[in-house]
């Protein structure tokens, strides 16, 4: 993959942002942010469990994550640097795949907390609206607009 | 990769239609013929090889040799990489995130647990 960091193209582009409101106070969130005993009970998909797991969490040390997938086999590690981190409030680091020529992306959660309820904002940012296309699949997205349903409906088909 | 890319445009391209999507979903459960695939669309035949043409450019069906029926087969590969790699990432956000508001649900219960004795205490 070519992964030239184009930081000219514009970043709403380059980005994608998915939220949660959760029935929980924002410091639990945080919590399971920062330690890998709780990182290792939610980070990842179903099925994905995260089977090594390295936090040095202090802005400018460093984390590093491998899951392992339903063959057994741990893929390939991914991590990065905490850039900024504000108790209760924001956690901002990069992260990118331990491969050669990977992009990267920075990743700013944002942890909101509003009478009993916290809204998570992750937020991404990639190097090239090339990468997040990779990411993301917009190339399709932008085409079609109730494609997914239809589209998994068919990998369902396919799949019997 | 550019030549992957090009062609996974070309796939996407090709998914971007109803019509077509239905003729992957009618050919999911066998192959068949053009008229075959004309009847149950209610659209003329033209039509119906115009999208044949986008999807075998696509590399998502081929046609057969047999000079009189040609019939046309879905060909999943190309199909099953772009599903793959639709919404991967926030798929994955989605699902780590259904597991946190799981796994917070029993920090919570942990924490009160935790800080009913406490309040027991200073209760009395």
């Amino acid at each position: 993959m070519k992964t030239d960091p184009n930081r000219n193209e514009p970043a709403a582009e380059r980005e994608v942002v998915i939220t949660r409101v959760f029935d929980a106070p924002a410091r639990l969130l945080f919590d399971a942010y920062r330690k890998c005993e709780h990182i290792r009970r939610w980070f990842g998909p179903r099925g994905w469990p995260v089977t090594l797991c390295e936090i040095d969490f202090r802005v400018g040390g460093r984390f590093r994550f491998a899951m392992t997938g339903p063959t057994g086999e741990q893929n390939t590690p991914f991590g990065g640097e905490y850039l900024e981190i504000v108790e209760n409030r924001r956690i901002v680091y990069d992260n990118g795949f331990e491969l050669p020529g990977a992009g990267r992306m920075v990743v700013t959660v944002t942890f909101d907390e509003a009478g009993d309820q916290t809204t998570l904002t992750i937020h991404t940012l990639f190097d090239t609206i090339a990468m997040r296309n990779e990411h993301v699949g917009m190339g399709f997205m932008a085409g079609v607009n109730s494609g997914l349903d239809q589209m998994e409906e068919l990998m369902a088909e396919l799949q019997r | 990769m550019q030549a992957q890319t090009q062609k996974l445009d070309l796939v996407f391209a090709a998914l971007a239609d109803s019509t077509r999507r239905a003729i992957l979903a009618r050919l999911a459960k066998g192959e068949a013929t053009v008229n075959e695939l004309v009847e149950p669309f209610h659209l003329s035949q033209p039509t119906i090889s115009k999208h044949l043409k986008v999807l075998e450019n696509a590399g998502l069906v081929s046609r057969g040799r047999e000079a009189q029926y040609r019939p046309v087969r879905l060909e999943a590969a190309p199909l099953k990489k772009a599903a793959q790699w639709i919404g991967n990432y926030e798929r994955f956000w989605n699902e780590s995130l259904d597991q946190l508001e799981e796994y917070v649900r029993e920090m919570k219960a942990k924490e009160s647990h935790e800080n009913r004795p406490k309040q027991k205490r200073t209760r009395r």
